[in-house]
């Protein structure tokens, strides 16, 4: 299973989305977000699913990559919707012992794993379609104003960045591992809890010293390329704004508003 | 002792970026062979390695570990993995365990054997890599960088593997660590009559060591024969963008300027003996 990790990796492919300026797509997932935990009918998080499919549509990012994403968290999707189910009181339809699960607690579970399933496979987009610089960037720009309050913006854009572009590297590194303990006869799959937790330790303290390692050795290289974390630097490619974020940013706003209008006129009105 | 017929290995077989990384491999590896895996990067060289011991599964194609059905249903994969040891490229960033001893011996303890089958395995393999008893209690963070690549290979070899798969055992070795780390090999199947097989960009070492040459291009065999040869088909190698051992082209290079050897050496003791032969021949002259 944590072979199939997806999440946080670039797609390379030529669309719409994917130029868009990384600020358009930052902002569009917040408001993608806030409307997730705004929303409580069933129908709009189908909406909500409809509205994805048509941007990774657009993005060229094909769906079942998307999946196979999901597949890495389905255990923080089963535990959410097994607690949720099961600690929310309200009419009982079934009893064991101290465990109950309510009509409430389903309707809860089924909304809370919606929700999170929804989020991660939107905040997902984000990543394919925008590489860790000019993520970065993005980030940077937008949060630039904080800087007055002399929060380090800077330094912390370069933190995520460096953050993003680790995770494929060491999923790779950890495959790796995982095929030279196999080779000595590990077995990460199958056995209980005891030897499977022994099979993850003989990864960890590997993966461990190699990151600390890679890590020092990008500290080094990135001092030798002249870094030295001075706020004062020119960008080789300027973030601006093009007609596609325009329109995308209407887009973005129209969303909301659309919400609005459906959800909440009609009870005014009347 | 390992066949392999008619592999081939697809990675995301069906998706839009599906990519042939093995095309119709067939191979065998015999009682004794020392053969040396050459190719360009990116030919398939790790890829076909990894099928030799089942970490990767060929989408067609059989493998049979004396004459056993490997991809059978019933077979055990954990028995091929310890018939056939695979020490990856840079082994020594697997090592984990608090001690040598203890790193040594964590392969022969999956496969089932007690405390003491494993102890006894692991010290006979650290003896024979050059590591002594001295070093047992020491973390395996604190060696140098060829003791902590021994001590790796040790790991695999305590399983008693009879073919060793060898990825690029010298990458960032120098020299004289190198030269002990073949020696070592060489050394160590003599004396298990092991097959190995030895994955190299290194054209010399392949040379002087192999008694079999395969040669890998885009995902298929192109070439196998002994080091002779291979190594003796010098433009055809160039076309598949490999090198030959430096002393192939000097060799080649006098033969062209009229001097009468007999063919291109492969190795300089080789060339040696055939110049001394050649200046033998003209004083009988």
């Amino acid at each position: 299973m944590i072979r199939d990790i997806t999440i946080g990796q670039y797609y390379a492919s030529e669309s719409v989305v994917h130029r868009l300026d990384p600020r358009t797509k930052l902002f569009g997932v917040l408001v993608y977000i806030v409307i997730l935990f705004c929303i409580r009918n069933p129908w709009w998080y189908l909406a909500c699913f409809l509205l994805l499919l048509g941007a990774y549509r657009c993005a060229k990012v094909p769906f079942s990559y998307v999946l196979r994403g999901i597949r890495g968290i389905s255990i923080l999707l089963i535990f959410t919707f097994v607690f949720r189910m099961l600690c929310t009181p309200g009419e009982e339809i079934w009893k064991f012992y101290f465990l109950s699960v309510t009509w409430e607690g389903i309707q809860k579970a089924i909304r809370m794993t919606a929700r999170i399933a929804l989020m991660i496979v939107g905040a997902s987009l984000l990543s394919y379609t925008t590489t860790p610089k000019s993520m970065a960037d993005g980030l940077e720009k937008s949060l630039l104003f904080l800087e007055k309050v002399h929060v380090p913006i800077h330094d912390m854009s370069v933190i995520v960045m460096i953050a993003f572009r680790f995770i494929p590297i060491i999923i790779e590194e950890l495959n790796t591992l995982m095929d030279a303990q196999a080779a000595r006869g590990a077995r990460f799959e199958e056995g209980n809890v005891f030897q499977k937790c022994r099979g993850v330790t003989t990864l960890l303290l590997p993966l461990f010293l190699s990151t600390v390692r890679r890590a020092s050795d990008l500290a080094m290289a990135m001092e030798a390329r002249g870094y030295t974390g001075e706020r004062e630097t020119s960008k080789m490619n300027p973030l601006v704004y093009s007609r596609c974020d325009r329109a995308a940013y209407l887009c973005i706003i129209l969303v909301p508003v659309f919400y609005v209008v459906v959800e909440f006129v009609p009870k005014w009105i009347r | 002792m390992l066949k392999g017929e008619q592999i081939h290995f697809t990675y995301g077989a069906g998706t839009a970026n599906e990519k042939h990384v093995l095309r119709n491999i067939s191979f065998q590896i015999k009682e004794g062979d020392f053969i040396g895996l050459i190719g360009a990067s990116g030919s398939g060289k790790t890829t076909l390695v990894k099928h030799m011991n089942g970490l990767l599964r060929a989408t067609e194609g059989g493998l049979y570990f004396r004459k056993e059905n490997v991809y059978g249903r019933k077979y055990p994969l954990s028995k091929l993995r310890k018939e056939v040891g695979l020490v990856f490229q840079y082994p020594e960033q697997q090592l984990f365990e608090k001690t040598v001893l203890k790193d040594v011996m964590y392969g022969p303890c999956n496969l089932g054997m007690t405390r003491e089958e494993a102890e006894a395995s692991a010290k006979e393999s650290l003896c024979q890599v050059g590591i002594d008893g001295s070093y047992y209690h020491v973390s395996p963070l604190e060696l140098s960088g060829g003791q902590k690549r021994s001590v790796a290979i040790a790991g695999v070899l305590a399983m008693n593997p009879s073919i060793l798969i060898l990825d690029e055992p010298a990458a960032g070795l120098d020299p004289y660590t190198k030269r002990q780390v073949f020696d070592l090999i060489l050394n160590i199947q003599k004396r298990r009559n092991l097959a190995v097989v030895l994955v190299s960009h290194h054209m010399e070492d392949v040379a002087a060591y192999t008694n079999k040459v395969w040669v890998m291009h885009k995902g298929e065999l192109v070439l196998q024969g002994n080091p002779m040869e291979v190594f003796s088909q010098t433009k055809r190698l160039k076309e598949l963008n490999i090198g030959v051992p430096q002393i192939t082209s000097v060799t080649e290079k006098l033969i062209e300027q009229g001097i009468h050897l007999e063919r291109a050496a492969i190795s300089v003791d080789d060339a040696e003996k055939m110049i001394l032969q050649m200046w033998k021949r003209r004083i009988a002259r």
